[in-house]
């Protein structure tokens, strides 16, 4: 079938202007649409629709601009505006024919030009910042940046070369007083106070768009609304009560719900009264607003977008061992919503590390704690890893117990685990601690949650029935595969032979065993092999009664 | 349970869950300007009262919350002042003098026949209208001063509003499924009647609140409610207790249904809407309609079908879902990449 034949199936288009079989200018419930059909070269395309001479402000999903692609001696002259049907990759376009392609985008113009107000407003607040941003007349970007989206906060500004930061007051960002030849990359202005406001209710609030632009009495609806609360009760006090110090204000609005989560940012002119609360300038003093292009840039909203568990945000974990397992589980704690880690290592990284280490070759000569640091830095301005190029010893392994959320050991010396082991269940350590080691070989690895107010601790993996000590009970290697494995490089220097999977498989058993730590789905303590068959919970005897350590 | 997202989003988009700042805020200069004002006013017809004697209590959708959106806030609040009421008989002298203490430019002030009404407007548009039903407690009971001011037809109505909310914040608080039934009837009626100028051909939210209360069927499948089950229910039982009477061409020349305060002065709250036999005919035409739209709609298999008949009913906020077929073919062809 052609386009045209397609198109009249539909009792409610009619066909305007035949450009050919295929591209046609079409009416459907009193507006006008281009059509251009799907390529049928290429499998992944569809079809393409443009409303004509409209500026389609009262629907959502008609793009803003005129295209001027459309410069073809076969189409008329006017504005067109590109319909944006579908959304990028959530079709599989390749297994649907011709006709079903053009069908399915008449179909979804149908829905689009049908929807009633409540449809059309979740649409808008989808695209909200699209309209927004599209709106704001500023040149430089403002990046926000928040810890928190439920309360009231004051908030500074800081000018930098090509954006403004505005960042909640009390967040301290690792690059703020980063120089550029001496000069400051960021500057901190103070002519305009700034405020983040919460909107806990978005009912009724739409973006500016085609001609009805943001006006004072939006900022005033949202604040002070008539039938809606849209603001909760506390946010609505401290607006009641602040007292601005400057005349003009820059107040940043933060809407989440199930269907989008935006922030944007506007800068209101006020009169000047001196003494009036934040509140009573929005609603008595505003003279002219002016729409900041906003864009969210703090490290609570990248991880929620990509849906991290945001309860590790604002905990501390101590990371002992910045070896090739350190390396691995620190690089993927931070790009999974830990932002605050602390790494005990002595060593350097040498050239020979670096196969088996998560960064690269940068830092080869110094010290490997302090290369995670830096590097990790650089991810976000939030993350703040703090390196102590040493070996932890009693007293810092229980100074750093009263203020960590979270230890993780990676680190193999057997010696050193019991070690640590012991002080911790001495000094009844109350936060969770994970032993994670790989078994010489790299075949096997294994991950020990210890919660130390409970039964069970690493010293019960070297303790048979009768309470002796014997060698680690968990291995799953045996002696002689342990032989082959191992790598002699004279005077007795021994390495272990292993690849980075059993490291990448390591870690992500461990991220897992971290997440059930903080979701309290974990909370005995418990053993956990890792294989390249499967993660599971080991069947060697743990906890062991006759420990001398954990037991009576 | 069919349905389901879909009346968890209507009841997120019709309901209001408090009075905002800015009606709080209008409530509050309201009561102070009675509280500074009418004792005087009340002075100059030797009536004594202080400041501290005129007690205001919330009273309607506020106080038990099944207020849902509409194109005016209406807000109910009791105004109770001690009086005699053997030496002032004529309670709408009273309330002319409660209109005298709040009538300033920027509210409208008149007298309706149960209350005094203050209008807000904005941009020539009514938004907001708190009514102000008056009070005289007398020998321990309260009288609801009752009459227009022109009218000949005026009283002292005994009255409980205590007793009348107590009554409904027990019914209603704890029973969400109850109070959001209540939300979809009032959300109903507004549809319905969204054109009808006269207050009195229009069912008032009272009468349709004792209603969902009498007749309300709690209704649920694995661990969520049914509100659609539930409120078909609800309202085919309310359409049982009207009573129908037809000629022989079966016509409907009659329609009666009795509804009474549970608390004194135990009227009936359709009294009004009964002054005219052709309103509760409407209402009776417009409530069985409703009745078999969601019938309709329980018996469907469809949920798109489904939804159809329920938009019948509470109107284009609530949300159709999209035809299985359509939805079930999108589905197949849905990429399962994760996106970057
Ligand atoms: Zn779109
Ligand atoms: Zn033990």
């Amino acid at each position: 079938m052609t386009v045209r034949e397609v198109l009249e199936t539909y009792n409610e288009i009619s066909i305007d202007k035949e450009i050919t079989e295929e591209i046609i200018i079409f009416t459907l419930y009193r507006r006008q649409f281009l059509i251009f059909p799907p390529s049928k070269d290429n499998p992944a395309s569809t079809a393409l629709l443009f409303l004509c001479n409209d500026d389609g402000a009262d629907f959502p999903h008609i793009m803003l601009n005129n295209e001027t692609l459309l410069d073809s001696p076969l189409i008329p002259k006017g504005k067109y505006r590109w319909v944006c049907l579908y959304e990028q990759e959530s079709l599989v376009n390749s297994i649907v024919s011709y006709e079903d392609k053009i069908s399915d985008s008449i179909e979804r113009l149908i829905e689009l030009l049908s929807m009633n107000e409540i449809e059309k407003e979740r649409e808008f607040q989808k695209e909200f910042m699209l309209y927004w941003n599209a709106n704001s007349v500023e040149k430089k970007p403002y990046s926000v940046y928040l810890t928190q989206e439920d309360e009231f906060a004051e908030m500074d500004v800081y000018f930098g070369e090509s954006n403004v930061r505005i960042i909640e007051k009390g967040l301290y960002l690792s690059d703020i007083n980063d120089r550029d030849n001496d000069k400051r990359k960021w500057v901190r202005h103070v002519e305009n106070d700034v405020f983040f406001i919460p909107i806990s209710d978005n009912r009724g609030i739409y973006p500016p768009r085609g001609g009805n632009n943001w006006a004072s009495q939006e900022i005033k609806n949202i604040v002070f609304s008539q039938q809606v609360e849209h603001i909760s009760d506390s946010v609505f006090k401290q607006i009641n009560c602040t007292i601005p110090k400057t005349q003009n204000i820059i107040l940043v609005f933060g809407m989440k719900s199930e269907w989008s989560n935006v922030t944007f940012a506007v800068k209101i002119k006020c009169k000047n009264n001196v003494r009036h609360s934040l509140l009573k300038k929005i609603l008595y003093d505003i003279v002219a607003i002016n729409p900041l292009t906003t864009e969210r840039k703090d490290y609570l909203y990248f991880n929620e977008q990509l849906g991290n568990d945001i309860g590790l945000l604002k905990k501390k974990v101590l990371v002992v061992g910045a070896g090739s397992l350190g390396s691995y589980v620190a690089f993927e704690l931070v790009k999974n919503g830990a932002a605050h880690l602390k790494l005990y290592d002595r060593e350097m990284l040498e050239d020979d590390n670096i196969l088996r280490w998560a960064y690269g070759g940068v830092g080869v000569g110094s010290n490997k704690a302090k290369i995670i640091s830096t590097l990790l830095g650089l991810l976000h301005p939030e993350i703040e890893v703090i390196a102590e190029p040493k070996n932890i010893d009693e007293r810092s392994l229980i100074e750093e117990t009263s203020c960590s959320d979270l230890i993780i050991f990676t680190i193999g010396n057997s010696d050193e685990q019991l070690k640590f082991n012991r002080i911790l269940k001495a000094s009844q350590c109350a936060i969770p601690v994970i032993y994670t080691w790989l078994e010489a070989g790299g075949k096997y690895s294994h991950i020990l949650y210890v919660n130390y107010q409970k039964k069970g601790c690493f010293e019960c993996l070297y303790t048979n029935e009768n309470g002796d000590l014997i060698n680690n009970r968990a291995r799953m290697n045996s002696d002689d595969i342990m032989d082959t494995a191992i790598i002699r490089n004279g005077c007795g220097g021994t390495r272990a032979a292993y690849g980075t999977t059993s490291l990448l498989r390591t870690t992500a058993a461990l991220l897992d065993i971290i997440q059930k730590v903080q979701m309290n789905e974990l909370t005995e303590s418990v053993l956990v092999d890792v294989s390249p068959e499967s993660v599971c919970i080991s069947c060697t005897t743990f906890p062991m009664e006759a420990c001398k350590c954990c037991g009576n | 349970m069919k349905l389901k997202k879909e009346f968890s989003d209507f009841y997120k988009a019709i309901r209001i869950s408090s009075e905002t700042n800015a009606l709080r805020e209008k409530r509050r200069v309201l009561q102070e300007d009675i509280e500074s004002k009418l004792p005087d006013i009340l002075k100059k017809h030797d009536i004594s009262i202080t400041k501290s004697d005129i007690k205001m209590i919330d009273q309607g959708s506020y106080k038990y919350n099944t207020t849902i959106i509409d194109d005016v806030v209406d807000r109910d609040v009791a105004v109770i002042i001690p009086l005699d009421i053997t030496k002032n008989d004529d309670p709408r002298k009273i309330k002319g003098y409660l209109r005298d203490s709040i009538n300033i430019a920027s509210r409208t002030v008149y007298i309706k026949e149960p209350c005094v009404r203050a209008s807000y407007y904005e941009n020539e548009r009514e938004w907001l209208h708190i009514d102000l039903p008056l009070y005289a407690r007398y020998d321990e009971k309260l009288y609801l001063a009752r009459g227009k001011e022109t009218s000949s037809n005026f009283s002292w109505e005994n009255a409980d509003p205590v007793g009348l909310n107590d009554y409904l914040c027990e019914k209603i608080n704890g029973n969400a499924q109850l109070r959001r039934i209540i939300c979809y009837i009032k959300k109903w009626r507004n549809e319905k009647y969204s054109s009808t100028e006269n207050d009195h051909e229009i069912p008032p939210s009272i009468g349709l609140t004792l209603l969902a209360c009498d007749c309300f069927s709690a209704l649920s499948t694995d661990d969520s409610d049914d509100d659609l089950r539930s409120l078909q229910k609800t309202m085919k039982s309310i359409l049982n207790k009207f009573s129908i009477k037809k000629d022989q061409n079966g016509e409907i020349i009659s329609a009666s249904l009795n509804c009474y305060l549970p608390v004194s002065p135990y009227t009936d709250v359709f009294i009004k809407m009964k002054e005219s036999k052709t309103h509760m005919i409407t209402f009776y035409k417009r409530f069985s309609k409703a009745v078999a739209n969601l019938t309709s709609a329980v018996q469907l298999e469809s949920e798109h079908d489904a939804g159809e008949y329920v938009q019948k009913v509470l109107g284009p906020v609530f949300i159709v879902p999209a035809k299985e077929a359509v939805a079930a073919a999108a589905q197949n062809r849905r990429e399962h990449s994760f996106g970057d």
